[in-house]
């Protein structure tokens, strides 16, 4: 049922190799087609992102990935194994945190995370030695002896990530990770995913929180209607106009500086104390900072309004639905 | 297959912390050993004062193993009917599913653990049973027996419940279902047998001749010319295997009998077994009643080919029902636990309307 042809594009896969590989992969159920066409790579080494709207797919294709559920067609490669012939292959390799938060809540804190352990087939010492490892890792020393029902929303989440962590998987697929979380719980989501991603793993994370995910993603993937994008749209995306925010003390005199710089007046919009001005890429943008700052005017900030994934997300989905 | 076995090892501990712990399951044990208690000391009050006493141990003992096996089997759906689509709502069967353990694994851990908990119920009556056997009456086999037949029901029980829970998806619909499979076991085969075998009804044949003189002793000496009927007997004999289906009739028939010197049974598990051994013949095609024939003793001329069997040589010559009905049940369970292993498989093919794996 598979395209065994595609091997051949995919044979640097080695036992070793944390990666994932999807090609053209499509599920429905029933009469609704949920992924129609989804195809990207995440390497070993990098954060990847999962990005589109409610219903675009996004937990049909991690669970996929996750090896509950069978691709009508397509490929699917978890670190050189495919879930559908190696599921245990792939089991023992890949971490998977769901947006369900679903608990045992009669079991503490430590013995879930030993169960989990168990499960994978670890003995009871080496169980029991890595819940306290990841017990510290994700700060629930206070809660360990406690019945995990009595856990708050983000402290499952931490649970759930440490569940996720128990066989110290090569390639690990967080569902909307970050929701629910304090801000300093993602301080240290994010620190934690970089470093895991530091160790050369795989990480895949699916979220709408998109400034979140524009400081821990290397690359991301879009996924809309069913299909992810291809590279050229979201190239195309990038070079297509997005506002820059630019603030100085004298804003008079910032505004003569941008006239004088070419910026067209009527695309200039006033926010409370800053200037957004539509630029085209990089490129357009340091020019223009050269520029600003050339004739004199003490600029005090100069970023992008809207976050890269954002953007891209935006413009993306704005060409979707033409 | 020492690893498969130390995964469900893992699934059947983490069962058994995870659903028996609660407070719920010993306030039900609780009520059910009160039931039992107020059952076996009524019984001892109305039976121990008007019969023999080496009866009525007999009599206790039979009403607490039927009271035990109807408690049990009303008990055990609701402690394993929700065993695995809950754990789909709970959000915590997936994450199961994604580690090292196989589908097999889970079906059969959550089965072994809702059979052992249901032990439970039959552990905290296992006092009263003996408390039952001591009153007399009873071989230890009729006791080893009754109790192994128990444990075995309740498994049979707790593995339709395990398997409903993995066929259907929604906890209500398959504790439901569990209770209907229970129902039709314990009712249905009932219904079942008696509408079956009148439906089904074969031709008889019935010469009667009848005496016209007779000797002193009331023998025929003279008969008239046979009359000949045509009749229609109900075939029990085709359905007895949906009789032996039926929990109770099974335990009964499975319990060894003891009889008297007659060859008659004494207690009402015999009873029942001689029943429903009796139902495995099938009805003559011919029957002649002869009051001149060689085999007429009496005056009555209603004697038959042959003199009836007893109960003894009835049970002897007929085939043991416990164990026709024993092999259809655990046919059942082993269906209903294939089916779960089937629909919870992953990666998962295809999924019916409106489930959701995880």
């Amino acid at each position: 049922m598979s395209d065994i042809d595609t091997d051949t594009d995919t044979d640097t896969d080695t036992d070793t190799d944390a990666s994932i590989v999807v090609e053209n992969v499509a599920r429905a159920f029933g009469e609704v087609q949920a992924v129609r066409d989804a195809s990207f790579v995440a390497g070993p080494g990098t954060v990847t992102a999962l990005i589109g709207p409610n219903g675009s797919g996004k937990t049909t294709l991690l669970l996929m990935l996750a090896s509950l559920l069978r691709p009508d067609v397509g490929q699917i490669r978890i670190a050189g194994f495919d879930p559908v012939t190696d599921t245990a292959a792939v089991r023992s390799r890949l971490g998977w945190m769901p947006d369900l938060l679903g608990s045992w809540n009669a079991l503490t804190v430590r013995a879930t995370l030993e169960t989990t352990a168990r499960l994978y087939r670890m003995d009871t010492a080496s169980a029991a030695a890595r819940a306290t490892e990841l017990i510290l890792l994700v700060g629930l020393e206070q809660l360990a002896a406690q019945p995990t029902r009595v856990l708050s929303r983000g402290q499952k989440q931490r649970l759930s990530l440490a569940r996720a962590l128990v066989h110290d998987p090569a390639v690990l697929l967080l569902d909307e990770p970050a929701s629910g979380l304090d801000p300093q719980a993602r301080v240290d989501l994010r620190q934690l995913v970089r470093r895991v991603a530091s160790e050369g793993k795989a990480v895949l994370i699916s979220s709408h929180e998109l400034a979140e995910l524009d400081e821990m993603a290397d690359g991301a993937v879009y996924l809309q209607g069913g299909v992810t994008a291809s590279v050229e749209s979201v190239t195309r995306t990038r070079s297509t106009a997005r506002p820059w925010r630019i603030r100085a003390v004298d804003r008079a005199a910032l505004t003569s500086a941008l006239l004088a710089a070419g910026v067209d007046a009527g695309a200039i919009v006033v926010d409370r104390d800053e200037l957004l001005v539509p630029l085209q890429g990089e490129a357009a943008a340091s020019a223009l900072l050269t520029a600003l700052v050339g004739s004199g005017v003490a600029i005090s900030t100069f970023a992008p309004a809207v976050g890269e994934l954002e953007h891209t997300y935006l413009d993306l989905n704005r060409g979707g639905g033409e | 297959m020492k690893d498969f076995f130390a995964g469900v090892g893992v699934i059947v501990s983490l069962e058994l912390r995870q659903r028996v712990r609660g407070r719920a399951w010993y306030v039900l044990l609780g009520v059910f050993v009160a039931l039992i208690a107020i059952v076996t000391i009524l019984l001892s009050i109305a039976l121990g004062t008007n019969q023999a006493e080496s009866t009525s141990g007999g009599a206790i003992f039979s009403t607490i193993i039927y009271f035990v096996l109807l408690l049990g089997t009303l008990v055990a759906p609701a402690l394993g009917g929700n065993a695995i689509n809950g754990d789909r709502d709970a959000g915590t069967l997936a994450t199961t599913q994604i580690t090292l353990i196989t589908t097999g694994q889970i079906v059969i851990g959550k089965f072994l653990a809702a059979w052992i908990t249901a032990f439970g119920f039959l552990a905290v009556s296992v006092p009263f049973l003996i408390y039952a056997s001591l009153l007399g009456g009873l071989s230890g086999g009729a006791i080893v027996v009754s109790i192994l037949v128990l444990a075995v029901e309740l498994g049979v029980v707790s593995a339709l419940g395990v398997g409903l829970s993995g066929v259907l998806n929604r906890p209500l619909f398959s504790i439901v279902a569990t209770y209907l499979a229970v129902a039709a076991l314990s009712i249905g085969t009932l219904i079942a047998f008696a509408l079956g075998g009148l439906v089904m009804q074969s031709e008889q044949t019935i010469t009667t001749t009848a005496g016209v003189t007779f000797d002193e002793n009331g023998r025929a000496t003279s008969c008239a010319p046979g009359d000949v009927q045509f009749t229609k007997a109900p075939r029990f004999d085709y359905f007895w295997g949906v009789l032996v289906t039926n929990p109770y009739v099974l335990l009964a028939d499975a319990v060894p009998t003891n009889f008297d010197s007659r060859g008659n049974v004494t207690d009402l598990f015999g009873g029942i077994k001689a029943g429903v051994r009796m139902a495995q013949i099938a009805p003559p095609a011919t029957v002649t009643y002869d009051a001149c024939g060689a085999d007429a003793n009496n005056g009555s001329g209603s004697g038959s080919g042959t003199a009836y069997p007893t109960a003894q040589e009835l049970i002897a010559s007929t085939v043991p029902g416990w164990a026709v009905g024993l092999l259809i049940q655990l046919g059942l369970a082993a269906a209903a636990l294939a089916g779960a292993v089937a629909r919870t498989r992953t990666p998962a093919g295809r999924l019916s309307r409106g489930s959701r794996i995880a």
